[in-house]
C-alpha cells in the first residue's frame, strides 16, 4: 500500500496514477497534527489495514496531478542518516558504522522547493538516498529481528552543504528544505527485496545518479540493530541509508530532480536559489573519485591539490 | 515560575520545595502525551501564565523530593548542542568556530533517573554540564539583538559523551552523543523571567559529592544571541526545542558504576543522577585539568 498526504494533508493512498482520500477510515486514530496521524497509522496499521483497503476498493480517486502533494512524514520524530554507507560500486571497503541526526524540519514534499541558503557552500549536492521507515518501537533489537520492525519504505534525497564548519553535520545537513521525501510511502510486503532496488535520480531530465541498494554496506537489517542499540526507534521514525557517491552532482537554481528507488513511485522537486550561484553540470567527478579512493584530494567543491 | 513533571507526568509548579499539581488548567490544550502537552503549552504560555499562578496558590502541595520527579521536555522536538562553546577560563585565544549536533530526543532522562553506558567501547563516558535554553516561539533566521524574544526559559542539562565511538576523527555525534539515557534534564524548567542575566550564572556538577564542573556562564564563546541567530538560520527552532549551549571541559571526568551526579546551574535547582555500568569498568577519578596537571608533574620527575 501506497500512503501519501495530499492538500491540507488529507491522508490518502495512491492507486493506478490516482489517490484516494481514506481519513474516514483512520478517523479514529487519535493525532492533533498529521505527523501524528502517520505515525498512528503506522503503529496500527495491522488493525487499520482491512478498513484502507476497503476505502482504497471503493473510489477511483482523483489523479495526483490534480493534487498537492505532501511529505508522506511531514515531521518524522527521528530522522537518522547513516554516513558513508556504500561501497561505490565496490570502490572502497568497508566502512566503520556510523551515522548522524539530520533535522526533522528539513522535511518537504514531491512538488515542493529545496532553498538554498545563502551561506557560501562550496557546493550543494543531491543525496538520493533509500528511506527505512519503523514500524514499531525499537530498542536494541538484533539483526535477525530487525525486519519485524520495519513498516515500510520511501525516497529520500539528503541534501547537502558542502565546506561549511570543517564537515560539520548540522550545518551541512540540517537546513530547512534539505530533506525531500515522497510521493509516498510504500509498506514492505510491496517491496521483497529491499537490498536489490534500482535508485536513480535526474537532474532537468539527465540521469545523475543510478546504483542497486546491494551496494550497501552496513545492510537495513544491520543499520536497525545498530541504530536501535544507540537510541530507541519510534514508529514513524525514518533511517535513510546512505548514498552512492558515484553520481553526486550539484544542485543549483531553477534545477527540477526527479528521484524514484524502484517500487517507490517519484518524488519530484524544484530548487532555488536566490543568489544564482552557478556549478557545473553532470557528475561531479572530483567527488566520486575521492569517496572511491581514486584520489586523495579534491572533491567536495575543494580544489585537488598537488 | 518553575514547571515540572512529576510522578505519571503529571504537570506541576514548584514553590519553597514544594510541588503544586496544575494539570487541570492545561487539559483543554490538545496533546498526545506529555512531550507535546509541555510544548504547546510553552506556545501559548501567555494564555495560561495567570491560570496556572492561581492555581500554584490554591493547590495544595506534596513536598518535592517526596515525588518522582520526570523530565520537563520528555521528548523535545529537537536537541540542537552547540559544540565547542567556552573559552575554557581564558585558555584558548579566540572561540572556536561555531558549530552544533543534534542529539536524539529519545534519549532524555529526567532527575533522579539512571545513566546506563552502553557496552559500546568507549575511551571514557564524560559528564558535561550545560546551560539549556529552551524555545518559546517559531524561530526562523532570527536576529541576535532579538534573540530574548524566543527564549521560554532555562534548564540544567548534562550531555553525556561516549567518546571515541564511530569514525574518530570525523565526530559524526550520533554514536557518541546520542546513547540511550544519554541526555539527563531538569528537575524543572524555569521561566526566562526569573534569570535575568543568563552569562552571570554559575554551573556546578559534582560526582559523589566531589565538585567537578565549576565555572561561570560568563565565559561562553558564542553567546545566546549568536547561537539563536546562527542555529535559526540553519534549522527552524521549535516552542519546546532544547538549544544547549556547550560546556566547559577543563572540569570534565569519567563516569562510571555506582556513581551519584548532581548538576545545578545558579537558580535551575539540583539535577541529580545515577550512573550504572554493567560491566563495572573503571577510570582514574580525575578532571580533565587534574590528569593534565598529574601529567606534567610525572614528566617533570
Amino acid at each position: 500500500m501506497k500512503l501519501a498526504f495530499f492538500n491540507d494533508f488529507t491522508l490518502g493512498v495512491l492507486k493506478n496514477g490516482n489517490v484516494v482520500d481514506v481519513s474516514e477510515a483512520v478517523n479514529d486514530v487519535p493525532h492533533v497534527t498529521p505527523s501524528d496521524l502517520i505515525n498512528g497509522v503506522i503503529a496500527d496499521f495491522s488493525r487499520l489495514r482491512n478498513r484502507l483497503e476497503e476505502a482504497v476498493a471503493k473510489s477511483d480517486g482523483v489523479p495526483v496531478s490534480q493534487v498537492r502533494l505532501r511529505a508522506p512524514l511531514p515531521r518524522p520524530g527521528k530522522i537518522i542518516a547513516m554516513a558513508v554507507n556504500y561501497l561505490e560500486f565496490g570502490a572502497r571497503e568497508m566502512p566503520t558504522i556510523n551515522a548522524f541526526i539530520k533535522s526533522s524540519d528539513s522535511v518537504i514534499g514531491s512538488g515542493d522547493t529545496l532553498v538554498l541558503p545563502p551561506a557560501k557552500a562550496n557546493i550543494f549536492h543531491h543525496e538520493a538516498e533509500l528511506g527505512v521507515v519503523i514500524g514499531k518501537e525499537a530498542s536494541n533489537v538484533s539483526a535477525a529481528n530487525a525486519y519485524d520492525y520495519i513498516f515500510g519504505y520511501v525516497n529520500f534525497i539528503d541534501g547537502s552543504a558542502r565546506g561549511l564548519g570543517n564537515g560539520s553535520f548540522f550545518w551541512g545537513k540540517s537546513w530547512d528544505t534539505f530533506g525531500p521525501m515522497g510521493p509516498c510511502v510504500v509498506t514492505g510486503d510491496e517491496i521483497p527485496d529491499p537490498q536489490n532496488m534500482a535508485v536513480k535520480l535526474w537532474v532537468n531530465g539527465d540521469l545523475r545518479q543510478d546504483f542497486p541498494t546491494s551496494d550497501m554496506a552496513h545492510k537495513i537489517d544491520k543499520c536497525v540493530e545498530w541504530c536501535s542499540s544507540v537510541t530507541t526507534l519510534e514508529p514513524g521514525d525514518i533511517i535513510i541509508t546512505g548514498t552512492n557517491h558515484q553520481g553526486l552532482g550539484a544542485m543549483q537554481d531553477g534545477d527540477v530532480i526527479e528521484m524514484e528507488a524502484e517500487g517507490l513511485e517519484r518524488l519530484t522537486f524544484n530548487v532555488r536559489d536566490d543568489l544564482k550561484r552557478e556549478w557545473p553540470h553532470g557528475i561531479d567527478q572530483a567527488t566520486a573519485d575521492r569517496v572511491a579512493g581514486r584520489s586523495t584530494t579534491g572533491g567536495f567543491g575543494e580544489p585537488a591539490s598537488r | 515560575m518553575k514547571l515540572v513533571y512529576f510522578d505519571d507526568f503529571k504537570l506541576g509548579v514548584v514553590k519553597d520545595g514544594q510541588v503544586m499539581d496544575v494539570s487541570a488548567v492545561v487539559q483543554d490544550i490538545p496533546h498526545m502525551g506529555p512531550h507535546d502537552l509541555i510544548s504547546r503549552l510553552i506556545e501559548r504560555f501567555d494564555e495560561y501564565r495567570g491560570r496556572l499562578e492561581q492555581a500554584a496558590e490554591t493547590s495544595s502541595g506534596v513536598a518535592l523530593d517526596g515525588v518522582r520527579l520526570r523530565s520537563p521536555l520528555p521528548k523535545p522536538g529537537k536537541l540542537v548542542c552547540m559544540a565547542v562553546n567556552y573559552m575554557e577560563d581564558g585558555t584558548r585565544d579566540e572561540p572556536a568556530p561555531i558549530n552544533a549536533f543534534l542529539k536524539a530526543s529519545t534519549s532524555v532522562i529526567g532527575s533522579g533517573d539512571t545513566v546506563i553506558l552502553s557496552k559500546d567501547q568507549a575511551t571514557v563516558f564524560e559528564h558535561e554540564a550545560e546551560l539549556g535554553l529552551v524555545i518559546g516561539k517559531t524561530a526562523t533566521k532570527v536576529k541576535a539583538g532579538d534573540w530574548r524574544d524566543y527564549v521560554f526559559g532555562y534548564l540544567n542539562f548534562i550531555d553525556v559523551s561516549s567518546r571515541g565511538l564511530g569514525s574518530p576523527p570525523m565526530d559524526s555525534f550520533f554514536p557518541t552523543k546520542s546513547p540511550h539515557t544519554s541526555a539527563p534534564m531538569g528537575p524543572y524548567l524555569v521561566t526566562a523571567d526569573e534569570i535575568p542575566d543568563p552569562l552571570n550564572l554559575t554551573v556546578h556538577l559534582s560526582v559523589n559529592g566531589d565538585l567537578r564542573q565549576n565555572y561561570h556562564t560568563s565565559d561562553m564563546a558564542h553567546k545566546m544571541d549568536e547561537c539563536m541567530e546562527w542555529a535559526s538560520s540553519i534549522v527552524t527552532l521549535n516552542p519546546g526545542d532544547l538549544l544547549a549551549l556547550g560546556t566547559n571541559h577543563r572540569g570534565l571526568g569519567p563516569l562510571q558504576d555506582g556513581d551519584t551526579v548532581i548538576m545545578e546551574a545558579e537558580g535551575l535547582g539540583r539535577l541529580e543522577v545515577h550512573v550504572k555500568d554493567d560491566q563495572k569498568r573503571e577510570w582514574r577519578r580525575e578532571t580533565r585539568l587534574q590528569r593534565t596537571e598529574r601529567e606534567a608533574a610525572e614528566a617533570s620527575r
